[in-house]
């Protein structure tokens, strides 16, 4: 328990924080990096490993730190690669949504959640169903952004990103949960 | 490998106002242009916001290779737009398009609606990167929790921002230090073999102990500020901040902005426009 602070679902504890902190410390480095694995299927979309970080940190510690991961990593990772933090401000927010939407997931499923594995398994789940429904957002731009059409951001925006995304979370996702819950246990958490 | 801030503004006249002043320009800029729509009004607001972008005094060989990038993804992703909407978007939603050029096999249109649409994207979208760039450039990386704070998010939020300003180059370091010992016990990091999810698959071994190295690492991080008291108490921040009358100057502009845009896009003063050279018949 972290000194005069609860450990509510929504509470930002000294714990949230620092885990948030590392998150989008990651989440920035590697989107700095943005190194990719093409699709053999499709011309210029790649699959980023690091996207299955933010889905296990909200799955991992919470909607808040979630949020924060991706919110501020995206953020930051713009300002890293030296394009501002608001030059693509609605795909920041959608990040965000992401790790918001996989952190509630332990609390709707936690009956379901009785060992490792299912923990896995359930951690894959919330991250694609997350990221179908997190980066609705970016729909956001049929009002940002009049001149686009609605079947222009489904198809060269919404549709390539869910899918190389939801690939990187359901195999990321479940790899570092079973990493990373014998060391929980360990640390008492 | 470095994964650090630049702060190639560092002196320049916009570095030396107040932090501040570059996020509140960069958040005004983007809720007006947004509502604009009329190509010869982006063009103007480019023509005015690039003397802004010229205060961060931002070396142009050090960020042309980001602005042709910026433009080309841009552009390409604008001509995409044009395509498939053939230009009946926006103002021109209702009206009868000017075909200008028909694409085989499908007989997909550019018309002279659809690249005025463009015009106004690749526009806004430049405008944009003008002030976004600064914001990159000309704030030095160790200002950005307390001039979050002083803009009003809470203490925790801006500490956690600052702390993730500070985790960057250290795990930037660790996971370099990483590859470098997996690759003693004989991981090649640049295989190519192998489908998407294997190769993914294959990260693990590089991924799975920065990461929870990193969260392991964050309970030293943990003990030490709950040990200090923090957040029991208001927080006080070492680096005061000041606001001087040339930053109340470029705000006020910023917000004399957003407010002329809002009333342009309310009142329909902002329109989509119609290149007239175009549909000169």
């Amino acid at each position: 328990m972290t000194m005069g602070q609860s450990e509510g679902t929504w509470s930002i504890t000294t714990r949230v924080i620092v885990y948030a902190a590392i998150g989008a410390a990651l989440y920035a480095v590697f989107n700095f990096l943005s190194f990719g694995i093409a699709v053999p299927w499709s011309n210029e979309v790649s699959v980023r490993p690091h996207y299955g970080l933010l889905t296990f940190f909200g799955f991992a510690f919470g909607p808040i730190v979630g949020f924060l991961t991706g919110f501020v990593g995206n953020a930051l990772g713009d300002q890293l690669s030296n394009y501002g933090l608001f030059t693509s401000w609605q795909w920041s927010v959608a990040n965000g949504l992401v790790g918001l939407i996989c952190g509630l997931f332990p609390a709707w499923m936690a009956s379901r959640m009785t060992t490792v594995g299912s923990r896995a398994v359930t951690g894959a789940v919330a991250g694609v169903v997350a990221t179908v429904i997190g980066f609705l957002f970016i729909f956001v731009e049929l009002i940002t952004q009049q001149e686009l059409g609605f079947n222009a951001i489904l198809t060269t925006e919404y549709i390539p990103v869910i899918i190389v995304n939801s690939i990187a979370a359901a195999i990321v996702t479940p790899i570092l949960i079973l990493a990373w819950e014998p060391l929980r246990e360990q640390l008492g958490r | 490998m470095r994964a650090s801030f630049s702060f190639l503004g560092r002196g320049s006249w916009l570095a030396r106002r107040d932090p501040r002043v570059p996020i509140l320009a960069g958040l005004f800029f983007v809720l007006a242009v947004t509502q604009l729509r009329d190509a010869r009004q982006l063009a103007l607001v480019l023509g005015l916001v690039l003397i802004y972008y010229a205060t961060a005094g931002i070396a142009w060989r050090s960020v042309r290779l980001r602005w042709a990038y910026l433009l080309v993804v841009i552009g390409i992703f604008a001509f995409f737009n044009t395509l498939l909407t053939g230009g009946r978007t926006g103002t021109f939603s209702n009206a009868e398009t000017h075909v200008l050029l028909t694409i085989p096999p499908f007989g997909t249109e550019i018309s002279a609606e659809g690249v005025s649409l463009m015009l106004s994207q690749i526009l806004r979208f430049a405008g944009i990167a003008a002030v976004s760039f600064p914001m990159a450039y000309a704030i030095a990386p160790g200002d950005f929790g307390v001039a979050l704070r002083r803009l009003g998010v809470g203490d925790r939020i801006a500490v956690m921002v600052e702390l993730t300003v500070r985790f960057i180059p250290t795990l930037a370091g660790e996971f370099v230090e990483t590859i470098d010992a997996q690759r003693v016990r004989g991981y090649d990091p640049t295989a190519r073999g192998g489908g998407p999810i294997t190769r993914l698959r294959r990260l693990a071994p590089i991924f799975v102990p920065v990461t929870v190295g990193s969260i392991a690492g964050a309970e030293d991080t943990i003990d030490a500020m709950d040990l200090r008291g923090f957040g029991v108490g208001r927080r006080t921040w070492s680096h005061e901040l000041h606001f001087g009358a040339a930053d109340w100057a470029i705000v006020a502009i910023f917000a004399s902005f957003l407010v002329l845009a809002t009333y342009l896009n309310l009142s329909g003063h902002s329109q989509h426009y119609l290149l007239p050279f175009l549909v000169s018949d």
